[in-house]
């Protein structure tokens, strides 16, 4: 157990330190930020179990997203039940449509399927905003907030230990991926999906796997957002920014390892909402500087850095050994 | 139940008015999806920034428009030169680096250029929907008891005759039978001599021209706005898979297709279902015949 | 690795929450009140959104030359709220580090009910001046408050003027008319919309001949649903447009020869919406929307303290902007103003002096901008007849007033409107 500990020095730190934050800072603010940056950071190591360690990079999991999103909103307003059966419902019909991605990805390669995903996650924005007699249509739902535990009403800290919780196991699947036999051939179907094959490695069997799993815990994090903003909307929780979004996060902190998708969300989470604070009113628009930087770092960090920030990380400590 | 089904027989009236509205919206589909057709098809790359140089292009016709009152029927000669250069350019800084990487690598770089053009965009022009109203833009044709936009003629025209000038030049000059070499097999155009590099330079630049020059000319028969370049996106991407892998005819055919699917869909279901009905169809597509309805069987999983 | 990875952790945070740990700037200047405003200034609705900042603007110089709020100077914290995240996370922040006890805005309904649930959270007062959903005051939130009526009133405005305005004129009983609904498909087309369907159908018994919505974002060519509305052969259209989406159809109607005797619309977009003015000229000229008053308007038939803010309103927007109030300045800087009378009598912004000070306002029509009157609910929502609308109609390249007729000095023309080019 101490060695898992050591090994994941990076990893103790990190959520040790957001566990303890609460406890000694109590401003809303600073906490819906710390809150946020654990979701953005659980949605990108949600997807990089699909991207980086399965290799199937999708820009349509807001699909994913969006089914948790509505699920747990109509399960509280249409049904009157707790969010908690919502986000089982949402989970469950995840896992339905991750089986479809995940039979895309059987039939399509790399940019085919990425572009096979954007449609899937149009084609639910669309059917969901016109069906307005079961979802509002595009009018959207707005989710009440009733305090308890059971409805997810949760105060600010409650939040931060909720997002927390669902950063862990998501980190939690990762790591697992990366030491447990299943990881290993899920590896080897990334990098050489023919190789992997003449192997006997069940490689559409973990493709679908790999997606299916990575829908799942998407949607999760969909039901407790829609919970923690109170507003769900199909032109937002199924656009294909926030795809984007989730994929962008991964890759810039290292696509393929358990902490990057944190490491990117950190950076990525931090500087928006600085700049939002920082440029409100009369320099609005210089709000949109943050996507800029993101943008352009997203361009240099797959072409030069292809680990992304982990990857430096894991290169200096290679390095200090080797001196 | 809509209304609109049960009117029988009085819908033949209405067909060549529906028909003439496929051709135009066809026209500008094939109009903006043509360099894209061109890149994908001689790079075999996915450039998911598309979009955006197309709303660069009618960024441009707005702001001439705007500040000179210049016409994007002028303003296009302008952009293609212009756009062309702009393609030499993000070609040298972007992607001549990612042309022999894993496609991985050229999603991600392309979907980042995207973000970063977007909100270049935003941030330089805000993210304020704008217009261009040119006079011709309410002037109509009448044929008989049909009527023809004037711009959306001028658009569609426009596009069969860069199509065909394409084509064209990829059949009958030297650069374009180069091109296509280097398209059918980059590794035996290599050891011929060929400079690949250039190639795709020229390709890249050709296809931005394309879609810039697109942009400017569309830009009246739309809002011009920064995120203006996702609908287009995915739509020239339903067109190009249609169509073929690189096959520029196909892709005008493609352009139709999914021109008569938004129309009809529009007219019988109402307008609201109408981009489901193009999206339904580029999955099936990809499922059953991702190399289009005329490419090369087996394109797809043979890595593009 | 890990040594690296906390000192990343560490920077990170430290640069982007620096700033954030500052002390928070709350209401520690004196002699100023500070509200929070939070409405979208970048993004797709920012064309509203910067108008009703204007207007919010506007009000708060008039507010602060009669003695600001509470015997002190009105400014302003201003947020950006371009998507429901950042809407609920600037609400969030205008509350803990601006430290304000008051939010309005906010337009869009996508927006106004994230960012009330984070105030309600709070017992933060939230002052709606002019999203629509009609859900908004149902949630049982005690502090939240809405100005303007909600997509309901509009829809039933809509259908009186047309039952009781257009159907005499075009000597049609009211049963006989056909009817044709076509709308965007935010909450605020639908609320519009589904209301005058309803009383339509229900009180005046007219048929309904079509029924779509649209997104009004991506729609590029209506040339098929027109098609089908000519084969539908309606009397009135009504459609609520948004942005572009209404200059596309007014266009392409023409352009088709598709012939009806009137478009009716409701709210201060689209039709309603200066840009349709500008791209049509005098091709919109027929054109009925909802709205508060233009031109034509007469201020004697406003009470006198009505009369007088009225006028200071539309003189300082004039100076401001040089042009006539739109919509979105009306409905802000109303919704301001009438912020300002709560604050005057609650003389606190205690949450619970404050809603019964605005439980306690009965003013009749002709009291305020607008004209408006106000009486609240006990659910916050300020009512549909005392929020009186007008009935506006573009002629020759401006929205004059045309009823109720008591309220105008003009008239409506173009009853029924006749072929394209007939409209001069």
């Amino acid at each position: 157990m101490t060695g898992l500990l050591r090994s994941r020095r990076g990893a103790v730190i990190l959520f040790g330190l957001a566990a303890l934050i609460p406890i000694v800072v109590r401003d809303a603010y600073f906490l819906d930020s710390l809150v946020l940056i654990l979701l953005w950071g659980a949605l990108s190591a949600a997807w990089n179990v699909a991207g980086g360690y399965a290799g199937q990079v999708s820009i349509g999991h807001a699909s994913f997203f969006g089914i948790g999103a509505y699920a747990a909103a109509l399960m509280v307003t249409r049904f009157g039940r707790g969010p908690w059966l919502g986000m089982l419902v949402g989970v469950v019909l995840s896992i339905g449509a991750g089986f479809v991605i995940g039979f895309l990805s059987n039939r399509l390669k790399g940019p085919y399927f990425a572009l096979s995903t954007i449609a899937f996650s149009q084609v639910l924005l669309i059917g969901v905003s016109r069906w307005r007699g079961f979802t509002a249509g595009a009018e959207g739902i707005p989710v009440p907030f009733r305090p308890g535990f059971a409805t997810l009403g949760l105060t600010h800290v409650g939040w931060v230990y909720m997002a927390l919780a669902v950063a862990l196991v998501c980190h939690a699947v990762e790591v697992y991926l990366e030491r447990s036999r299943v990881g290993y051939q899920l590896a080897g179907v990334r990098e050489d999906e023919d190789a992997a094959e003449a192997l006997g490695i069940p490689t559409r069997r973990l493709k679908v796997g790999a997606v299916t799993l990575s829908a799942a815990l998407t949607s999760v994090c969909g039901s407790l957002w829609a919970q923690y903003v109170g507003f769900v909307d199909p032109t937002y929780v199924f656009s294909v920014d926030l795809s984007v979004r989730f994929a962008l996060n991964a890759i810039i902190g290292g696509m393929g390892t358990a902490l990057g998708p944190f490491l990117g969300s950190i950076l990525i989470t931090s500087l928006e909402t600085y700049l939002r604070a920082t440029f409100a009113g009369v320099k609005a628009g210089f709000t949109g500087i943050y996507l800029i930087i993101y943008g352009t770092a997203l361009i240099l960090v797959v072409r030069f850095v292809p680990d992304g920030l982990a990857g430096i990380a894991t290169r200096l400590r290679m390095r200090r050994a080797h001196a | 139940m809509d209304p609109a089904r049960r009117l029988g027989s009085a819908q033949i009236g209405v067909l060549v008015p529906l028909a003439v509205a496929t051709v135009l919206l066809g026209g500008i589909y094939a109009l903006i999806s043509v360099g894209l057709t061109l890149i994908f098809g001689i790079m075999r790359v996915v450039n998911f920034a598309h979009g955006e140089f197309l709303m660069l292009g009618m960024y441009l016709a707005f702001w001439a428009f705007y500040l000179y009152t210049a016409d994007p029927y002028f303003v296009v000669f302008v952009a293609i030169p212009l756009f062309f250069v702009v393609g030499l350019v993000v070609y040298g800084l972007v992607m001549r680096g990612v042309i022999h990487a894993s496609h991985n690598v050229q999603i991600f770089t392309t979907v980042g250029l995207s973000t970063v053009l977007q909100n270049v965009a935003l941030v330089a022009w805000s993210g304020d929907f704008r217009f261009v109203r040119p006079w011709h833009l309410s002037t109509v044709l009448r044929a008989g008891s049909t009527t023809f936009n004037l711009t959306q003629v001028v658009a569609s025209f426009i596009a069969i005759t860069l199509t065909l000038a394409l084509v064209a030049f990829m059949k009958w000059t030297h650069a374009g039978r180069v091109m296509r070499a280097t398209a059918q097999d980059r590794d035996a155009a290599t050891l011929m001599g060929i400079d690949t590099d250039r190639v795709y330079q020229l390709t890249f630049a050709i296809g931005i021209a394309a879609v810039g020059a697109a942009g400017v000319l569309v830009a009246p028969l739309y809002s011009v706005y920064p995120t203006a370049g996702l609908q287009f996106v995915l739509l020239s991407y339903v067109v190009v898979v249609l169509g073929g892998l690189g096959d520029m005819l196909g892709a005008m055919i493609g352009s139709l297709i999914v021109a008569a699917v938004e129309v009809a869909g529009s007219y019988l279901f109402g307008v609201a279902w109408k981009e489901i009905f193009y999206f339904i169809l580029f999955i099936l597509v990809l499922v059953f015949r991702p190399a289009g309805l005329f490419g090369q069987r087996g394109a797809e999983t043979l890595g593009v | 690795m890990p040594r690296f990875v906390f000192l990343l952790a560490v920077v990170a945070l430290t640069v982007a929450f620096g700033g954030e740990l500052a002390p928070v700037g709350g209401q520690a200047t004196s002699g100023e009140y500070k509200i929070g405003v939070l409405e979208p200034i970048t993004g797709p609705l920012a064309f509203e959104g910067k108008r009703h900042v204007e207007g919010l603007e506007v009000v708060r110089d008039l507010i602060n030359e009669r003695g600001g709020v509470m015997g002190k100077k009105l400014v302003f914290a201003l947020a950006d709220a371009v998507d429901p995240t950042a809407a609920a996370t600037e609400a969030n922040r205008l509350i803990t580090r601006e430290g304000v006890k008051i939010i309005t805005g906010t337009f869009s309904s996508r927006l106004c009910g994230a960012a009330s649930e984070v105030a309600a959270r709070h017992n933060v007062i939230y002052w709606e001046s002019s999203c629509v959903d009609p859900r908004f005051n149902a949630r049982g939130l005690k502090y939240v408050f809405r100005t303007e009526i909600d997509a309901t009133g509009f829809g039933w405005y809509n259908i009186e003027f047309i039952a009781k305005h257009l159907a005499p004129k075009l000597s049609l009983k009211t049963n006989q008319i056909k009817i044709a609904f076509l709308s965007e498909d935010s909450s605020y087309g639908q609320g519009v919309t589904e209301s005058a369907r309803q009383r339509a159908k229900n009180e005046f018994g007219m048929q309904e001949v079509m029924l779509e919505y649209y997104n009004w974002q991506t729609l590029n060519d209506m040339t098929p649903t027109i098609l089908k509305m000519k084969q539908l052969n309606p009397d009135i259209v009504h459609h609520i447009g948004f942005g572009n989406d209404a200059v596309l159809f007014w266009r392409q109607s023409k352009e088709q020869n598709f012939l009806f005797k009137a478009l009716v619309h409701a709210g201060a977009t689209g039709y309603g919406g200066a840009d349709f003015g500008k791209a049509l000229g005098n091709d919109a000229n027929g054109v009925f929307a909802l709205l508060e008053p233009g031109p034509g308007f007469r201020l004697e038939a406003l009470k006198p303290e009505g009369q007088q803010i009225e006028k200071a309103f539309r003189d300082a927007v004039q100076k401001k902007t040089g042009t006539y109030p739109f919509g979105a300045h009306q409905l802000a800087g109303s919704g301001l103003w009438l912020l300002k009378l709560v604050l005057d009598r609650a003389k606190s912004d205690d949450p619970e002096k404050f809603r019964a000070a605005v439980m306690s306002v009965d003013l009749p029509v002709g009291s305020m901008i607008n004209g408006w009157g106000v009486k609240f609910s006990e659910q916050g929502q300020n009512a549909n007849d005392r929020v009186q609308h007008y009935m506006l109609q573009w002629q020759n390249g401006q929205l004059v007033t045309v009823w109720p007729e008591e309220f105008t000095t003009l008239r409506a023309k173009w009853i029924p409107l006749g072929a394209w080019d007939q409209r001069k």
